[in-house]
C-alpha cells in the first residue's frame, strides 16, 4: 500500500471484471475508498449477477483497502445520481470517477438492428454521461475532481463490424473534450484512456472474423498491437496517475495504454489545406485542387473488391 | 450552372435541406444533375414546432432551376421516418446513390446543469439520426455496389466546445461512426466521409456574443478558433466539397474528415499515437514513476484547454 490517493473517494464503473477491476484495486491500494460498480451482466448485456462487484470488494478488503459494492445500472440517469450519492453517503465525498463499463453487439452496418445500436449507445455513451453529469455538479462545488473516461481505437481509428461501439466510443471522446472545457476552470480534469488489453470484450472477436478482415485487406484499428498480448491490469497505473494530485493540469487528453507502454494520442489538426481568400472554391476548382493538394495520397482503408 | 455535371442520373437524399447547409447542398447537387429527396422537418432550432414549409421551398427552388426534387417532412430521429425517406427515393426516382445528412438541433447547457431530455434529444437527432439513415441506405448501396455517404461532424466534437456535452458527444460519435462505416462498406464500392463545417447558420448564430466573450475572458479555448476569422463563412461554401465527395472522382476517398470554412478546406488528421513511454521489464508502472517522467515526455507541449484561475 502506498498513499498517493489517501483520503480520496472513487467510483469505478464496470469494476467487477477486466480493466475496471484492476483500476478499482489499484486506486484502493493507493489509499482511495472505492465504490465498485458492476451490473454483472454477460458481454451482450444480459443476465445480471451481483457476484462480480462483490468479488472485487472482497479482494480490496483482503488487501486492507476500503470498498463497497454498487449494482446500479448506469443506463438510467437517476441511477447515475444514485451512484454519486452512494459515494458521498458512504465515504463523505467524491473525488475520482472512472467509467470502464461496457458491452458489445458487433454487426456489419447493413445488418445492424436498431436494438443493437440503441443498447450499445445507451450503455457506453449515455451511461458515461449519466455518471459524469452528476459527478460534475459535486466536483464543481468542491473545486476539485478527476474524471477518467474510456474510449477505444475502434472509435478513434475505426474497426469494421462495430458501428455502434465505434460511434459510442468516439462519442465518449467528444464528451471528454467538452467536459474538460466545462469543468477545467473549477479545478476538475477530464481525460480518456484508449486501452488495448485482453479482456472478455476483445476475446469475443473470433479468430475467423480476424482472418476474414485480413484476407479482404480491411485495415485493423490497432496498428498491429494485438490485444491478446496485453494484461488488463497494466491499464490501471495511468488511471491512478490521472486521478492523483500529480496530474492536476492534465486535461482533455487521450492516452493509449498497451502493456507497459503509454502514448499520448494526437489531437486532430488541419493537414493539407487549400485556401481561397475571396469567396469559396467552386466544384470545378476543387476537381483540380483536391486531388493535387488534399486527397491525392489518401488510401482507402477498405478498397473495393471485384463482385 | 456547372461546366460539367458530376452527378448526372444519380439520386441524392439530403436531410435538413430546408435551410442553410443542407439547402445549399441540395441545390448544388440538383444543378449537377442529381434528383433530390429534400428532407426537412421544418422545426425550430431546439426541435420544436414542425412545419413543412422549408423543404417545400427548396423543392420549388430546385424546380425553378430545372432540377428534379421531392419533399419529405419526416424526422431523422424516427427509424420509420428514415425508412420512408429511403423509400421516397426508390419510389420516385428508382434508386439511391448519395446520402448527405446535415440535419440537426442544439440544446446547449454546461454539463453540470444538462437535463436528461437535453442529452437524449440531441443524441437522438444527430447520432441516432445518422445511424437510422446510414443503416438503411447501406442495404441499398451494398446491393448496387456503389454509393456515397457524407456525414456531418463538428468542431465541437473534434476539438471540444464548452457548453455542448450533448452536441460534442453526438458529433464526435458521428466521426467514429464514419470511420467504421467506411470499413464496413468500402469493399462494396461505397464510401463514407465526414464534413466538419464552420459556417454562419442558425445554429452558430444561436451562440450569444456574451458566451463567446465569457469563454475568451476565462481562457477557455473555443473550437472554432482554428479558422481565420476574417474569412467569410457562408453556408453555401459547404456544398462544392460535398458534391465533389459524392462524385465518381472521389472513389478512393473513404473514412476521412474534411474541415470546410468558407474558402478554407482541409483534410483533418486522424488520431494517432504520438509520444510514447515504455517501461522495460515485467513490472508495472507506479503512479510516482509516471509522475516523474510525464512532464518531460508525454506532457511536453501539452496545455490545459480550460485552466483553473490561479488563486
Amino acid at each position: 500500500m502506498t498513499d498517493t490517493l489517501a483520503g480520496k473517494t472513487a467510483i469505478v464503473t464496470g469494476a467487477g471484471r477486466g480493466i475496471g477491476a484492476g483500476v478499482a484495486q489499484l486506486l484502493a491500494s493507493e489509499g482511495a475508498a472505492v465504490v465498485v460498480n458492476d451490473l454483472g451482466v454477460d458481454l451482450d448485456g444480459s443476465s445480471a449477477t451481483q457476484q462480480h462487484a462483490d468479488d472485487t470488494v472482497e479482494l480490496i478488503a483482503a488487501a486492507g483497502g476500503r470498498a463497497i459494492a454498487s449494482y446500479a445500472d448506469v443506463t438510467s440517469f437517476d441511477a447515475g445520481a444514485g451512484l454519486v450519492q452512494q459515494a458521498i453517503d458512504a465515504f463523505g465525498g467524491l473525488d475520482i470517477v472512472v467509467t470502464c463499463h461496457g458491452i458489445l453487439r458487433d454487426r456489419m452496418i447493413f445488418n445492424m438492428t436498431d436494438e443493437e445500436w440503441d443498447a450499445v449507445i445507451a450503455v457506453h455513451l449515455s451511461g458515461t454521461f449519466h455518471v459524469v453529469r452528476h459527478a460534475a455538479g459535486h466536483m464543481r462545488e468542491q473545486r476539485t475532481g478527476r474524471i477518467i473516461t474510456f474510449s477505444s481505437t475502434t472509435g478513434l481509428v475505426g474497426n469494421p463490424g462495430q458501428a455502434n461501439y465505434g460511434a459510442a466510443k468516439s462519442g465518449i471522446g467528444g464528451l471528454t473534450k467538452v467536459v474538460a472545457r466545462d469543468l477545467g476552470r473549477y479545478g476538475v480534469t477530464c481525460n480518456s484512456i484508449v486501452p488495448v488489453a485482453a479482456t472478455r470484450m476483445t476475446t469475443s472477436v473470433s479468430d475467423e472474423a480476424r482472418a476474414k478482415r485480413a484476407e479482404r485487406g480491411i485495415a485493423r484499428s490497432t496498428e498491429g498491437a494485438s490485444g491478446a498480448r496485453f494484461d488488463p491490469d497494466d491499464v490501471a497505473p495511468m488511471v491512478g496517475y490521472l486521478a492523483s494530485d500529480f496530474a492536476s493540469n492534465v486535461n482533455g487528453q487521450f492516452f493509449y495504454v498497451y502493456g507497459k507502454s503509454i502514448s499520448v494520442m494526437s489531437q486532430p489538426r488541419l493537414e493539407r489545406t487549400i485556401v481561397k481568400t475571396e469567396g469559396f472554391h467552386s466544384v470545378d476548382e476543387l476537381r483540380t485542387l483536391f486531388p493535387e493538394r488534399v486527397t491525392g495520397q489518401l488510401v482507402n482503408p477498405a478498397p473495393e473488391r471485384e463482385a | 450552372m456547372a461546366n460539367e455535371k458530376l452527378l448526372e442520373g444519380q439520386v441524392a437524399l439530403v436531410t435538413g435541406a430546408g435551410r442553410n447547409i443542407g439547402k445549399g447542398v441540395a441545390k448544388l447537387m440538383a444543378e449537377h444533375g442529381a434528383s433530390i429527396v429534400v428532407n426537412d422537418l421544418g422545426v425550430a432550432l431546439d426541435g420544436s414546432d414542425p412545419s413543412g414549409g422549408p423543404a417545400d421551398e427548396t423543392v420549388a427552388e430546385i424546380g425553378e432551376g430545372g432540377g428534379e426534387a421531392v419533399a419529405n417532412h419526416d424526422s431523422v430521429a424516427d427509424p420509420d421516418g428514415a425508412e420512408r425517406m429511403v423509400q421516397a427515393a426508390l419510389d420516385t426516382f428508382g434508386r439511391l446513390d448519395i446520402l448527405v445528412n446535415p440535419a440537426g438541433i442544439l440544446r446547449d447547457r454546461m454539463v453540470f446543469n444538462m437535463s436528461l431530455e437535453e442529452w437524449d434529444s440531441v443524441i437522438a437527432v444527430h447520432l441516432k439520426g445518422h445511424f437510422n439513415l446510414i443503416s438503411r441506405v447501406s442495404r441499398v448501396m451494398r446491393e448496387q455496389r456503389s454509393g456515397r455517404i457524407i456525414t456531418f461532424s463538428s468542431t465541437s466534437g473534434i476539438w471540444g466546445n464548452s457548453g455542448q456535452a450533448n452536441y460534442g458527444a453526438a458529433k464526435d460519435g458521428i466521426a467514429g461512426l464514419t470511420r467504421v462505416v467506411a470499413r464496413d462498406l468500402g469493399q462494396y464500392g461505397v464510401t463514407c466521409n465526414a464534413i466538419v463545417p464552420s459556417a454562419e447558420t442558425r445554429m452558430t448564430q444561436s451562440v450569444p456574443d456574451s458566451a463567446r466573450a465569457l469563454r475568451a475572458q476565462m481562457g477557455i479555448a473555443a473550437a472554432s478558433a482554428v479558422a481565420p476569422k476574417h474569412l467569410a463563412r457562408p453556408a453555401e461554401a459547404i456544398a462544392p466539397v460535398t458534391v465533389w465527395l459524392a462524385s465518381n472522382e472521389a472513389a478512393h476517398v473513404n473514412g476521412q474528415l474534411f474541415y470546410v470554412s468558407g474558402g478554407l478546406v482541409s483534410l483533418v488528421s486522424q488520431p494517432t499515437p504520438g509520444r510514447t513511454v515504455t517501461k522495460p521489464g515485467d513490472k508495472r508502472w507506479t503512479i510516482e514513476e509516471i509522475a516523474a517522467i510525464f512532464p518531460a515526455t508525454l506532457g511536453m507541449d501539452m496545455h490545459n484547454p480550460a485552466p483553473a484561475p490561479t488563486e
